[in-house]
């Protein structure tokens, strides 16, 4: 079988929490061997989160939070209290191809492994850190949280309903924008190390990564002097476009009703009037107040209300396979049930299910991209803490087994 | 120094944002791309906006401006025969081709894998597609909203338990399109540093919604772990995490462990309500969010957002502002670090923009020229570099191929 794109990469990966741990999932998902570096006296913050199978917190492996992020990669469980876990640390990062961490700025020089000392023992390593506000500046020892990086960003004051505060983006949308942005670099890193031998360091801010998103609200001021409106779901170029309410499931869960919205899409008048026809009131489009864009933005409560009307009564199946049928954009707002039960992931293979220890098989997110030559595969379920200690330690960094007992005994290994 | 990917060619058949932030991302790293666009039209991001002055002019459109930087332009339809033998000769010279191009489109036009890889078997050619080239939605019509809706986030975020009636709220801009953008970025530089070993093209297929899918945090677990719907309906599980209003302006409220809430405790001057047993840890106070929120609201009203955002930070609680525009271009965390850049344009004059994700230590990012105006480079690209004649161009210029 052909190889993956990034076999024979190897990475040191000190990341914790999302950002990190998303960048070298997609590291993991090209091919190659991403080694985390963990310890039980600080275990990673998703090993301590929700969801757990057995629905409270009673062991560090079972947290699917924890299991969909680190899919793939193995875990090697230091105690850096002890000098001889350092070294260890220091035997992986001389084989590693990339070091990763998502420390804020300064704390990985304060642990030792700066990219000045890195850099003395593996000169042509490709070195990142992804921060919150990035290695300078005034304000690069400030503490980021990924929920905090959205308002921080820009997103929140454009996010909202009309007339309302600003809203969050729902999801700590910045840590997984931060992450896949920090494997883009590390692979244009690695693919000008193939051509000159030349490594170098990556200093990435979150904050920073977060706003190139945004550019359409940074330049409504840049050209313009003004802040953006906040305006819910509608467009001022598309009309209508919304969410729209469709009968609720039966169930509740936890006492909250489940409700069911469909996103539906007008790109211009022929979309409109094939929605018209498809919502049984063709006549809707040629109705002075919504036969073109400039009317129907106009008159846009009314024309919500008719769709509305005609969506509140009906499936969200039913709504979006009538509506793509006639032509028009249209689609679930899909939830998490929703979407574990999507028939079109399914047929595509989207989900993985690997075998766990202490969870079993479970469905899991998988790789957005097909790739025709290089094909890339979740090669195994989320590692457990220090699962793999006793093969790197053994196998990649040159420890005999009588060695590793000694170091575990010490508490080195934890 | 040249960029680290300066030795990249690329053609680029990309509309709004996908592919365009794709490739993008590629050339402002170094690769040489060259955009092809709809004659007489072109890519729709150019009806978008912002317009400097609100004057709506395809050449001047903000959102166009800033996805297509260190891009060449040619216009080139594609659909013609004659244009699709143009687009082919242009792979014949490239390494990569980047197109968001709908699956109906592309099998209209014929736009297949097969049959570019004739032009250039070394090809890598990667297709940004809203639901991917095979399963039952392939060819189902596609906006960033019903994307993103699609990939299971929109559901997330809106009106929360207070206001039910409202719908799931979209993110700001075309999120979905810079997911898949990124996303694609990412597949496409593993392909061609995997192509420096051994030398093959390949086909990458990359599906905007199986990205969203991809960033859905620990809600998607919820259904395999628990049988639980996450909803934005639903409690949050721990406070304060949450937006208030100062004297000006709001600021995010974000106290996750304990030693945060405590601090946060201090710097209000420890009032004697916090000390409550219904306030007594993240989880309860998530539950008696009804009865919190209000203290919270009424002492945080009295404060000015950078005074509260920096105290919070001096006691290593991570509090954020909810930046606006102006606070963004104004802070001085981001002038000391250079972030926005000025780019001239000729139409659209010079504008801060947006700058690089990331500081690389030793290659460059930079704007080495700005977006192209609608067919800029056609003489360049189809007279010097493909050697189309000049009789042959105005041939084609008749025929509304380019």
């Amino acid at each position: 079988m052909a190889k993956s794109p990034l076999s024979g990469i190897r990475v040191c990966d000190f990341t914790w929490v999302w950002a990190g741990p998303y960048c070298t999932l997609q590291l993991a998902h090209l091919g190659a061997e991403v080694i985390r570096i963990e310890t039980k006296t600080r275990p990673c913050v998703t090993r301590m989160l929700p969801p757990w199978p057995d629905g409270v917190f009673n062991s560090l492996n079972k947290s699917g939070y924890f299991n969909q992020y680190n899919q793939g990669k193995k875990s090697l469980s230091l105690n850096f209290k002890h000098p001889e876990a350092k070294e260890a640390a220091w035997r992986l990062i001389k084989n590693s191809d990339v070091v990763i961490n998502n420390f804020a700025a300064g704390v990985l020089e304060r642990m030792g492994f700066g990219y000045e000392e890195v850099k003395k023992i593996n000169p042509n390593v490709v070195m990142i850190t992804l921060s919150g506000y990035g290695d300078t500046g005034p304000y690069s020892e400030y503490v980021a949280y990924g929920p905090a990086q959205v308002p921080l960003s820009g997103l929140s004051a454009l996010t909202g309903y009309k007339g309302f505060p600003p809203m969050h983006a729902g999801f700590s949308y910045a840590d997984p924008n931060a992450g896949v942005h920090g494997a883009f670099a590390i692979i244009s890193a690695l693919f000008h190390r193939a051509k000159t031998g030349e490594g170098q360091y990556i200093d990435m801010s979150q904050w920073e990564c977060a706003m190139d998103l945004l550019a359409e609200g940074i330049l409504e001021y840049t050209m313009n002097g003004r802040e953006p409106e906040r305006n819910g779901n509608r467009d001022p170029l598309m009309s209508p476009h919304g969410l729209f309410k469709c009968v609720d499931l039966p169930e509740k869960v936890l006492d909250v009703r489940i409700d069911q919205w469909v996103a539906i899409v007008c790109a211009d008048d022929a979309e409109w009037a094939r929605l018209a026809r498809a919502i049984g009131k063709p006549e809707l489009a040629d109705d002075p107040r919504f036969a073109t864009l400039a009317v129907r933005k106009e008159n846009e409560e009314a024309l919500e209300a008719i769709v509305s009307a005609w969506t509140a009564t009906r499936r969200v199946a039913y709504v979006v396979d009538t509506l793509q049928a006639a032509g028009v954009a249209a689609g679930a707002c899909a939830d998490n049930k929703y979407l574990s039960e999507d028939p079109h992931l399914k047929e595509r293979e989207y989900f993985v299910y690997r075998e766990h220890p202490e969870v079993g098989k479970r469905q899991h997110c998988g790789i957005p991209w097909r790739m025709s030559g290089t094909p890339c595969e979740v090669k195994s379920a989320a590692p457990v803490l220090g699962q793999h200690t006793n093969e790197v330690m053994t196998g990649l960094l040159g420890y005999s087994a009588a060695e590793v007992e000694a170091l575990r005994a010490k508490g080195a290994l934890d | 120094m040249a960029g680290a990917l300066s030795s990249l060619k690329i053609v680029e058949v990309g509309e709004m944002v996908s592919a365009p932030y794709c490739s993008k991302l590629l050339a402002d790293m170094g690769a040489e791309v060259v955009k092809v666009e709809r004659p007489g039209v072109g890519d729709r991001a150019r009806t978008r906006g912002p317009f400097p002055g609100d004057v709506a002019n395809p050449e001047t459109s903000g959102l166009f401006l800033y996805l297509n930087t260190n891009k060449r332009g040619v216009t080139l339809d594609i659909t013609k025969p004659e244009g699709f033998e143009i687009l082919e000769k242009l792979v014949a010279g490239a390494d990569i081709l980047i197109h968001n191009v709908a699956p109906p489109e592309m099998d209209r036009v014929g736009l297949r894998y097969e049959r570019m890889r004739r032009a250039n078997p070394k090809l890598i050619m990667t297709s940004i597609l809203p639901f991917g080239l095979t399963g039952p939605y392939r060819n189902y019509r596609a906006e960033d909203l019903t994307i993103w809706c699609a990939g299971g986030v929109c559901v997330l975020n809106g009106g929360g338990p207070e206001h039910p009636e409202l719908p799931p709220l979209k993110t700001a801009g075309h999120q979905a399109g810079y997911q898949g953008g990124v996303h694609g970025a990412t597949a496409t530089i593993a392909a061609a540093f995997a192509q420096l070993s051994d030398g093959a093209g390949q086909h990458i297929e990359v599906s905007v919604q199986e990205s969203i899918a991809s960033i859905l945090e620990m809600t998607f677990e919820y259904w395999p772990y628990m049988k639980m719907i996450a909803t934005r309906l639903g409690q949050k599980p721990l406070q304060p995490v949450e937006t208030m209003q100062c004297k000006d302006g709001y600021i995010y409220l974000c106290c996750i462990e304990e030693h945060q809430w405590r601090n946060f405790v201090e710097i209000m001057g420890n009032p004697e309500w916090a000390e409550m047993e219904i306030f007594k840890d993240r989880l309860v106070r998530a539950l008696n969010w009804d009865a919190l929120r209000p203290m919270l609201e009424e002492w945080v009203s009295q404060q000015t957002v950078l005074d509260l955002y920096r105290k919070a930070q001096a006691k290593r609680v991570p509090f954020a502002p909810v930046s606006t525009m102006g606070d963004l271009l104004n802070s001085e965390h981001l002038k000391a670090r250079g972030f926005f850049v000025e780019i001239a344009q000729t139409v659209a004059g010079t504008h801060k923009y947006p700058g690089a994700p990331l500081k690389y230590g030793r290659t460059p990012w930079e704007i080495r020229r700005p977006a192209p105006t609608l067919g800029q480079h056609n003489a360049e690209v189809f007279g010097k570099e493909l050697e189309l004649s000049d009789a042959r161009l105005e041939e084609l210029k008749r025929k509304g191929v380019i």
